[in-house]
């Protein structure tokens, strides 16, 4: 198992020999504000000092990205967040409805033709979860599998409920819970991004964006998201941006940098105090380990046969997928700290049968790789792993074969950091339109899982135009029942 | 002379901010007719789509309660009582403009006992008692907060404090700046040298480096006087247009400014430049601040005396039109009540420093700002109309799929036509007319068949989106030409609504659903320090932008020029400059907040006054040395016994890259790459239609094979047709057509790059403020470099150091190329590296370099051509240019 945590906190790189770093910091109200790597100068420290935990105990930091000491302990570590954009049914899925298969072609609740799912519901595992057919790979892992089955959130609408699933509101601008977490723990290898969205769909940057917390904290796009780019498809060279110089090789551009250090280091010379310049110096160093630290995380020609084949690597079903839960893997296991995931389009109004089978046979064996991957690696237990959508669907037909939003019941799960498995939380009533028992609200989860990785959702908080905020703005109440 | 004159404006708007409520005044008749003849057809036939209950809520309409069926939902009131025609729900029964149910008539005798019903007045029972929201903020509470918080109190002229050593002021700002520190056993930094504070005038004020010609001449003044030096050199920079574009920026910092409304659906705004060529001309032309403000509030209402003016001040109102907007939102009123948030969160976050907004769900925990204040600023604004979109066509107003609520815009009194805006040709005019025309018969054909489509499902929904789209797309393009495909000039901004204006209710939390009584149009009582009162034949908008823009509240001015001084210095006086509350910070020098404000107010509310006074001041030139001594005290320079060094913002970086290289385009272009996009959704990082990129790429793709391999290969052997015509082009398998596959294919990557990379506008040479500002794809140039974030407002920038800005500047075209022509500028300069080299550093630090710095150099670049394979012989001095972009001493400002 590797899991290397690279921290510059240890490299006392420059050190003034006129006054010490640690006097600078014990002496500055504004704490590590101005320290090295991203240290960032002026109101984003005297900001950030207002918040309630920032701060390493030991006095050793190093920048808004070191690890930073949770509220409580806690056994996540990280998340990866398979996100299900467009609404995948939770009647088809994770949530069994007996009932809405006897009631099939009767009137629903409010009008329309009830619907039973076109696929089998079985138990699987020890604790006998009830899976479709839809996922047959991953309720290979229903023992794993917490299921809150009665979600709730306010918006009806794609945009809204997407928006509203990452930072608690579609009314304002907030940061996404992502941001949240890297600001709340910091990440554990400084080599590379802390909080990673691989290949977001068009303009979702909202949904890992920092909105007022410090840019430092969004996520960082990786791979290519716009649309019908085929040609681009069959590669598996997804990247970030300017992570490889057009002409000049490593070492040239090693003689590069060396040079560039040395001005820096003329500077640092002719002025007494510069801790901002040697924030420079070593964050040129980081951009460099990064050139070489990026590709290699992002490379799978190095994983085996059975690793890809696990993955659906290249079977052009999963590829896509596949290769996304590969590197999420990829990504946690060097001490990235949020991954999120997209697939969709889940939104079948239509269609139901033949797409949302499309779908599911995209993403099923991959999750389930992913999963059991995590495990034989030791990394499901501090991993928390999150699958689910913006909202579920009606139990009513729309047309013969399709069903509409629902946001008043439907179905995420969660899976490893530390949730009960093989779990069953809530339910809705008998047909599936509305959580009846046990409501989880957006605002619920989002405090469960800020609470499983060791952060209190009223205490993590930033001040922005005046007001103390929160990824739960006044609400969440933690799901203590699901947690193991 | 026009007083309150309107604008005619294509389209119509009847938004009203809520509908009006009667509680139990209802017959028991009137309530058991609505009880056995409309509430169960509701439940059966309605709520299915329509409710809260079922969680479905189509077209934003709900019809669980009577404050809810008579709001209505995206289109307008479902039901409007006594009036059958304008009920929305009653013509959609008869299967006029909507057929509901869906595919089911209701019996005549059920829509003539719902057209009835509404005729009597909509009788409705399901009403809940109207609630009176008891504030926690108290007269009394308002009163102690005036007469104890600093803040609320009129500035006042300070006396000039006494200092020992009165030989260093040359000023009086410097005089109160002394004075605290000698308080704290302290002295100011001695005197920076020449270059350093050269470099920071200029930048500070026109955010450039300087020449080598004015380094010259600016050495010479300094070494006879380096007070006349500055000041010289401060009036010389003051009146270049540069001036503006620097200090405009700044204000559009805070008056987020941007062109889309951001969010989920993306939309453009075409017109949002007008407001920042606004904001430049005011800062060079130095508008007085107080008249600056009143335009942006209320430019529409100021009575003006031609139509020059008249425009100019309707485009000044474009400040409350383009934040950020959810145009996805279903709920009208909804919509309607967060674009006034947010109007009211700009106003009184960039002009009084205070944020009302937060009180919009309950009072302020910490200012006294009650719930009441703020429902008292909505009243004045919800009796405006916010233009923000596009003019409907002569065909009507069409809209894409997801675009839910729409706007038109403010015609401009006088016409502005530009030689690069576009126009049409009288047939490419016919040509548009005669695709909206086939648009529209293959719509009304979907709709003839639409019984049959409907069991058609997905295909024919998919058809009716992309001809929607389609539709809406020429129509925008029409919409904005008048007969003669000449551009007519149109603004965003705000107009007042026609007939009564009308007070707000408080909404208790905020939900727009639950309305309690109503208060007074009326300012925030705190910060009036005298009576001010809202005349009932006026919104009270020009009231409140004459308040604002005046001494008649005590922020205006102090948080203005607390503004000007964090330009200058990095930090504010109140470090919290958007916050001037209890939770903001205290001011660090009260006495010098006070001096500048009155100094503001006295100029005529000059900005540039207060900016040359700042500017050469004694303190302005102090040297940016740490002393341990001082910091032992003030950790955190306070009081300001170094000048704070800083690091360069992102337009300041790339301007003076562009600068440094020669490359720069000082001109002003004409609007924007929006505007010349016009008016559209934003989908992935370019401007245009999605679903037109492969094609586009393609296109591009094919003309660059061509062109390379017109010279390495016969034309004769590669057709054209081979790389337009698509893939089947490549279906024989020679080992020519694989070579050109392979070229092809990369051609189209570098294609889609450039395409998707539009918004980054990479091959600009024009200043930064000029380049697009779509919210969610600014540029990656500046976004790097801590660029504001468009969607709030952004009084101070954050200043980070990360991994990612120095691979911006290690491998970034844009920074490559501008060190190429670098390079080029330097060999034209001399042949001998060494001048090379000395000539590099004056304009990229605008100084000599140390003898270390020279040696060092010389050697890199030897180096380099003796290990380098490359043929280029410049390569070698463009990474030596490329360094210095990189290195600390370009990106801060000592």
């Amino acid at each position: 198992m590797i899991r290397q945590t690279h921290l510059s906190s240890s490299k006392e790189a420059g050190e003034s020999q006129r006054f010490s770093r640690r006097h600078m910091l014990t002496n500055t109200s504004a704490g590590f504000g101005m320290l090295a790597l991203g240290g960032l100068c002026g109101g984003f420290s005297e900001r950030l000092a207002l918040a309630d935990e920032v701060a390493d105990s030991n006095g050793n930091l190093t920048g808004p990205l070191a690890p930073r000491t949770p509220h409580f302990s806690s056994q996540a570590k990280r998340v990866i967040f398979l996100c299900m954009s467009g609404g995948p049914s939770h009647l088809d899925t994770f949530d069994y409805k007996p009932q809405l298969e006897r009631d099939h072609g009767k009137t629903g609740k409010y009008g329309g033709k009830l619907l039973k799912s076109p696929w089998q519901f079985r138990q699987h595992g020890q604790s006998g979860l009830w899976v479709s057919d839809l996922f047959s790979n991953t309720a290979k892992f229903a023992d794993d599998l917490c299921l809150i089955r009665s979600m709730q959130c306010d918006q009806p609408v794609h945009p809204g409920a997407m928006t509203q699933m990452h930072t608690g509101t579609a009314q304002f601008i907030r940061p996404s819970i992502g941001a949240w977490t890297l600001y709340g723990l910091g990440t554990e290898n400084q080599n590379l991004p802390g909080f990673v969205s691989l290949s977001p769909p068009p303009s979702s940057s909202r949904n890992y964006g920092s909105a007022f917390l410090p840019a430092i904290y969004g996520g960082t796009k990786v791979g290519r998201s716009e649309r019908g780019n085929r040609f681009g498809r069959d590669r598996e060279d997804v990247s970030i941006p300017d992570i490889k110089h057009r002409s000049l090789n490593q070492s040239q551009q090693r003689k590069q940098l060396n040079f560039i250090q040395d001005l820096n280091r003329e500077k640092l010379k002719r002025e007494a105090f510069q801790p901002e310049v040697e924030g420079l110096i070593e964050s040129y160093e980081l951009a460099f380990r990064m050139q070489s630290a990026m590709p290699e995380v992002m490379d799978l020609s190095n994983e085996t046969q059975a690793t890809r084949q696990m993955y659906g690597v290249d079977d052009p079903t999963t590829a896509t997928f596949g290769k996304q839960c590969l590197l999420a893997r990829k990504f946690v296991e060097t001490g990235v700290r949020f991954v999120e995931v997209t697939h969709g389009n889940w939104d079948q109004h239509v269609n139901l049968k033949a797409d949302h089978q499309a779908r599911a046979d995209a993403c099923d064996k991959p999750i389930a790789a992913l999963l059991k991957d995590l495990k034989q690696r030791d990394l499901l237990d501090d991993t928390l792993v999150i699958w689910g959508g913006e909202f579920g669907r009606t139990p009513a037909a729309q047309g013969a074969d399709g069903r509409n939003h629902n946001n008043r019941g439907y179905t995420i799960w969660m899976a490893g950091g530390g949730v009960k498995g093989g779990f069953n939380y809530g339910a809705t009533d008998e047909h599936g339109y509305e959580a009846v028992d046990s409501p989880c609200h957006i605002h619920d989860w989002h405090a469960t899982v800020l609470h499983l990785l060791g952060l209190d959702h009223q205490k993590l908080t930033y001040r922005y135009a005046g007001r103390d905020f929160r990824l739960t703005d006044v609400h969440g109440n933690v799901l203590h029942e699901i947690i193991a | 002379m026009h007083f309150f004159a309107k604008i005619v404006l294509a389209g119509t708007s009847t938004l009203f901010f809520g509908p009006h409520l009667s509680a139990a005044e209802s017959s028991q008749e009137e309530i058991a007719f609505f009880e056995s003849k409309i509430r169960p057809v509701l439940v059966k036939e309605c709520f299915g789509c329509h409710s809260s209950q079922s969680g479905n809520v189509r077209g934003g309409l709900r019809l669980d309660s009577q404050f809810l069926t008579r709001s209505g939902g995206s289109s307008g009131p479902a039901v409007v009582p006594g009036d059958p025609d304008a009920s929305l729900l009653l013509s959609a029964m008869r299967h006029e403009d909507w057929e509901m149910p869906p595919r089911k008539k209701l019996s005549d005798d059920v829509i003539e006992d719902f057209r009835k019903w509404i005729e009597m007045g909509a009788p409705d029972p399901r009403v809940e008692a109207v609630a009176e929201v008891q504030g926690q903020v108290s007269d009394q509470d308002v009163a102690r907060a005036k007469e104890t918080f600093w803040a609320y109190q009129s500035p006042m002229m300070p006396t000039l404090p006494n200092v020992e050593q009165d030989w260093w002021p040359s000023g009086s700002i410097d005089h109160f700046v002394l004075d605290k520190l000698e308080q704290a056993g302290l002295g100011p930094a001695g005197d920076a040298t020449d270059f350093v504070v050269l470099r920071r005038l200029c930048f500070d004020l026109v955010g450039l480096p300087p020449t080598v010609t004015l380094q010259k001449q600016f050495g010479e003044a300094w070494l006879k006087d380096p007070q006349q030096a500055v000041e010289d050199a401060v009036e010389k920079l003051l009146a270049m247009n540069q001036f503006g574009e620097r200090w405009g920026r700044h204000w559009l910092d805070v008056a987020r400014y941007a062109e889309s409304t951001g969010r989920e659906v993306n939309m453009t705004y075409p017109y949002a430049w007008r407001y920042r060529d606004y904001v430049i001309d005011a800062f060079n032309n130095d508008k007085p601040f107080n008249e600056f403000a009143r335009e942006q509030i209320a430019g529409d209402l100021i009575p003006v005396a031609t139509d020059e003016q008249w425009a100019s001040n309707l485009i000044a109102t474009t400040f409350l039109a383009i934040g950020p907007k959810n145009v996805n939102e279903q709920n009208r009123l909804q919509f309607k009540a967060d674009l006034i948030d947010e109007q009211i969160d700009a106003v009184t976050r960039v002009f009084l420093g205070t944020s009302v907004s937060c009180a919009r769900c309950h009072d302020h925990k910490f200012d006294a700002i009650a719930q009441q204040d703020y429902y008292s600023l909505v009243g004045i604004f919800q009796n405006a109309q916010t233009y923000f979109g596009i003019p409907p066509s002569e065909y009507g107003s069409y809209s894409f799929a997801q675009l839910r609520r729409q706007s038109s815009l403010l015609k401009l009194p006088v016409q502005d036509v530009h030689a690069d805006d576009k126009k049409y040709s009288a047939s490419e005019l016919d040509d548009l007319h005669q695709q909206i025309r086939d648009v529209q018969n293959s719509l009304s054909e979907l709709r003839r068949s639409g019984r049959s489509a409907a069991q058609g499902g997905a295909n024919a929904q998919r058809t009716r989106l992309r001809l929607l789209n389609q539709i809406t797309s020429l129509s925008a393009k029409l919409s904005v030409v008048d007969e003669n495909g000449i551009p007519n000039s149109y603004c965003m901004g705000v107009q007042d609504l026609e007939g009564q204006y009308q007070d707000a209710r408080i909404l208790m939390r905020g939900e727009i659903d639950l309305p309690a009584q109503s208060v007074r149009r009326g300012f925030p009582r705190v910060l009036c320090l005298h009576s001010e009162t809202v005349p009932e034949s006026s919104s009270g908008r020009l009231e409140f932008a004459s308040w604002v823009g005046s001494d008649r509240n005590p922020l205006t001015a102090r948080v203005l020029v607390n503004r000007l001084w964090k330009n200058l210095f990095g930090e504010g006086l109140v470090r919290s400059t958007e916050n001037f509350g209890v939770t903001g910070q205290s001011p660090s020098h009260p006495a010098l907040l006070d001096y500048l404000a009155v100094q503001l107010i006295r100029s005529g509310w000059s900005m540039k006054t207060i900016i040359r006074e700042i500017a050469t001041s004694h303190l302005y030139r102090t040297a940016s040395d740490f002393s341990e001594e001082a910091h032992l005290i003030d950790s955190d320079n306070t009081l300001l016994w170094q000048f704070p060094a800083r690091q360069l913002d992102a337009e300041s970086i790339r301007d003076s890259m562009l600068s440094v290289s020669g490359e720069i385009d000082y001109s002003r272009p004409r609007g924007s790459e929006v505007s010349k996009a016009g008016y559209q959704r934003v989908v992935g990082s370019f401007l245009g239609d999605p679903r037109e990129l492969n094609r586009r790429a393609m296109q591009m793709a094919g003309q660059a094979v061509r062109n390379s391999n017109s010279v390495t290969a016969s034309p004769r052997n590669f057709p054209p047709s081979r790389i337009t015509g698509q893939s089947r082009a490549f279906s024989q398998g020679s080992r020519f057509d694989g070579i050109v596959r392979d070229q092809f294919r990369l051609a189209v990557e570098e294609s889609l790059r450039k395409i998707t990379s539009q918004l980054d506008m990479e091959d600009a040479l024009c200043r930064s403020i000029y380049l697009p500002s779509v919210r969610d794809h600014e540029p990656r140039s500046l976004v790097v470099f801590d660029f504001a974030d468009s969607s709030i407002v952004v009084g101070k920038r954050e200043s980070s150091n990360t991994a990612n800005q120095s691979l911006y500047l290690m491998n970034n075209s844009f920074v490559i190329e501008r060190s190429e022509a670098f390079a080029d500028r330097l060999s034209k300069h001399s042949s001998r590296l060494v001048d090379q080299i000395q000539y590099g550093f004056q304009l990229a630090f605008n100084r000599h370099p140390t003898f270390d710095e020279l040696s060092k150099s010389v050697e890199f670049v030897k180096a380099w051509r003796t290990e380098s394979k490359v043929s280029n012989r410049n390569e070698g001095l463009a990474t030596f240019c490329q360094s210095l972009f990189a290195s600390a001493d370009f990106r801060y400002l000592d």
